[in-house]
């Protein structure tokens, strides 16, 4: 269970008083007829539970992703976790009564208590209920708001329509996210979502602005006759990480030029499959290069 | 600019130092806290010169936004956006936001709405980063004001919050007095109080009977910054701060470190500006438990990383300089 997992890394991060406390308070939150004790209790969590980041070994972040895949709780606040196990340990009985409840305290939240919020998404019940939500924290401008919905969270992937979810991934890139960390990222790929990011990219070109080159990991797929000269034009044209993404493209596509193309540098060719060229590669490469 | 440095960190230093105006060169490098801003009303322009005069941290006050509220939602939303979208704002800065909550005198007088927000208030108080209850006081001196008022001191004893009164325009010296009257008649310690928009009228009573007194230096109305120099001088410096009451009025968010400027060129000593212009404001309201000082460098670091990192933007990003001696807008 999930959250005797979570009870377990809380309880190693903070001290005995404060683990008493909360659980103290998870044991009232049923207890009440209105939403007074779950109001009180997930606001005053800082005061007792602090904000330190939470230590957790591998074993148990390899547990909740095999409990949740694509989840992950590496670089929480001991905040953020009380009061996401908070919200887990609320019962859903009563749906209207449920959902009622945790919408009031999206309306009051403060900008922590938003990332515990949608940090929570994929452990409420009702998962249906929060796609709403879920598309107005994407319109949110606050960057720790949006990063508790976009990294490691598998409520978007898992929940959001095709329109929301290519939304959130232009967002994404349009906010200078580390694409990388969404979940799911490359499953939901899709034909309209990559014709938006060729525009976007046209747009950012005729702008003389740089593109992140990890846009082009959710493009390979749809490669055609009116998207190629785009992707040649970064194969020829490109800088080396621009490069080394157009033929990680290549190499996903079907289409014959596509093909054709790749094999023009048999060494990237020969890297892609031994794998030591890979989007993953070229994210670290390029942070390596930005962080000297 | 050509004579900008090309290295973006440098340059971005540069373009940092020549904001600082020739005038508040003599106060470089201190900190200030402003204790008294409503930023809500102020430009991004507004918070950037802020932070480059060194002010490292701020409270807004929730108060009248210069019409009447009409529903209950719009109260929750204001207080909501203070917590949220307006901390999120000042953090891409590098300026810590604090705020008080409460429901303005001016407001107070429409009693229906006034009940709702009386009910809304717990909801918000006790967030993380709320230091007090406030600006709440008396405008016209109404007995719905009042009855507000009182409810709301209340409040504020049980939370445990220090409260920040509003003082009257009109009728200063009473309705200064009487705010005390009452805060002592309910019991609440008057360490606990910090009385706003003082003057060389209502000043030395404030801090005879024990009350924090601050001054707001905003041009024309409320109190100008030669004048707080001699308050200074007359008073000294225990239990008095300086605020800038910035908001959609002709004011200066720099007015706390523009005092300290022209304090440093009258001849009082570095500790002494220190105290009104950041360490009171901070002992007086971090009696809320709500201000940790390690947050004014925290907000610096965390933007700093972002920009070191490059592509890397690890928290919604430090808002980017733009250079405005040039006419180049890229």
């Amino acid at each position: 269970m999930i959250e005797n997992l979570f009870a377990e890394i809380a309880k190693q991060n903070v001290s005995e008083d404060a683990w008493n406390w909360l659980e103290e308070k998870s044991a009232l939150l049923n207890k009440d007829t209105n939403a007074t004790q779950l109001n009180a209790a997930f606001t005053a969590v800082p005061r007792k539970m602090g904000k330190q980041i939470i230590e957790i070994s591998a074993g148990q972040a390899k547990k909740i992703d095999t409990l949740l895949t694509g989840f992950s709780i590496q670089g929480w606040t001991t905040d953020r976790l009380a009061r996401v196990w908070l919200l887990m340990n609320l019962k859903g009985t009563e749906k209207d009564d449920y959902i009622r409840k945790i919408e009031n305290l999206f309306k009051a939240a403060e900008m922590n208590e938003l990332v515990a919020l949608y940090s929570s998404l994929p452990l409420l019940a009702y998962p249906e209920a929060w796609q709403f939500r879920c598309t107005e924290g994407i319109r949110s401008n606050i960057g720790i708001v949006l990063e508790a919905i976009m990294y490691e969270n598998p409520y978007p992937s898992k929940y959001l329509d095709e329109p929301a979810w290519n939304q959130m991934v232009l967002k994404a890139f349009f906010t200078d996210k580390n694409v990388e960390r969404i979940t799911g990222l490359d499953k939901r790929a899709n034909k309209r979502l990559a014709s938006i990011l060729f525009d976007y990219a046209h747009e950012r070109w005729a702008a003389h602005r740089s593109v992140n080159p990890q846009l082009w990991r959710l493009v390979g797929k749809f490669i055609d006759e009116n998207n190629f000269s785009d992707i040649q034009k970064l194969f020829n044209d490109g800088n080396p990480s621009e490069k080394k993404a157009a033929a990680l493209a290549l190499s996903e596509s079907d289409f014959m030029p596509a093909k054709n193309l790749l094999n023009q540098t048999a060494n990237l060719k020969n890297a892609i499959q031994e794998k030591t060229l890979s989007w993953n590669s070229l994210v670290k490469e390029m942070k390596n290069f930005s962080s000297n | 600019m050509n004579f900008m440095s090309h290295d973006p960190l440098k340059r971005e230093k540069e373009v940092a130092e020549s904001f600082i105006s020739v005038d508040l060169q003599n106060i470089k490098g201190m900190q200030f806290f402003d204790p008294h801003v409503h930023m809500t009303s102020r430009t991004t322009d507004d918070y950037q010169s802020m932070a480059d005069a060194g002010i490292v941290g701020l409270i807004e006050p929730a108060f009248w936004l210069g019409q009447p509220r009409t529903g209950i939602d719009t109260f929750r939303d204001y207080y909501s956006s203070l917590i949220g979208w307006e901390r999120f704002r000042a953090s891409q800065f590098g300026i810590k936001h604090y705020c008080t909550i409460g429901l303005n005198s001016r407001e107070a007088n429409n009693e229906k709405l006034a009940e709702e927000v009386m009910e809304l208030l717990p909801l918000f108080i006790y967030k993380e980063g709320v230091v007090g209850v406030g600006e709440i006081g008396f405008d016209d001196q109404t007995p719905a004001e009042e009855k507000y008022y009182r409810l709301q001191l209340e409040l504020a004893k049980e939370a445990n919050l220090p409260v920040q009164i509003h003082t009257p325009h009109r009728d200063k010296k009473r309705g200064t007095q009487r705010s005390m009257d009452i805060a002592i008649e309910l019991g609440l310690d008057p360490y606990m109080v910090i009385v706003d928009h003082n003057n060389e009228e209502t000043v030395h009573e404030v801090l005879e009977r024990g009350f924090w007194a601050a001054f707001t230096i905003y041009p024309f109305t409320k109190m100008g910054n030669e004048r707080m120099v001699e308050i200074v001088k007359q008073y000294g410096t225990e239990r008095i701060m300086v605020n800038s009451a910035a908001d959609w009025g002709i004011s200066d968010p720099l007015a706390v470190p523009k005092t300290a400027s022209l304090m440093k060129l009258r001849g009082i000593n570095d500790e002494n500006i220190r105290m009104v212009t950041y360490q009171n404001a901070i002992t007086a309201f971090g009696q809320s438990g709500q201000i940790d000082k390690a947050d004014f460098t925290l907000v610096k670091e965390i933007d700093q990383s972002k920009k070191f990192a490059g592509n890397t933007i690890l928290r919604g990003g430090q808002q980017p300089r733009i250079d405005k001696s040039s006419i180049i807008i890229s």
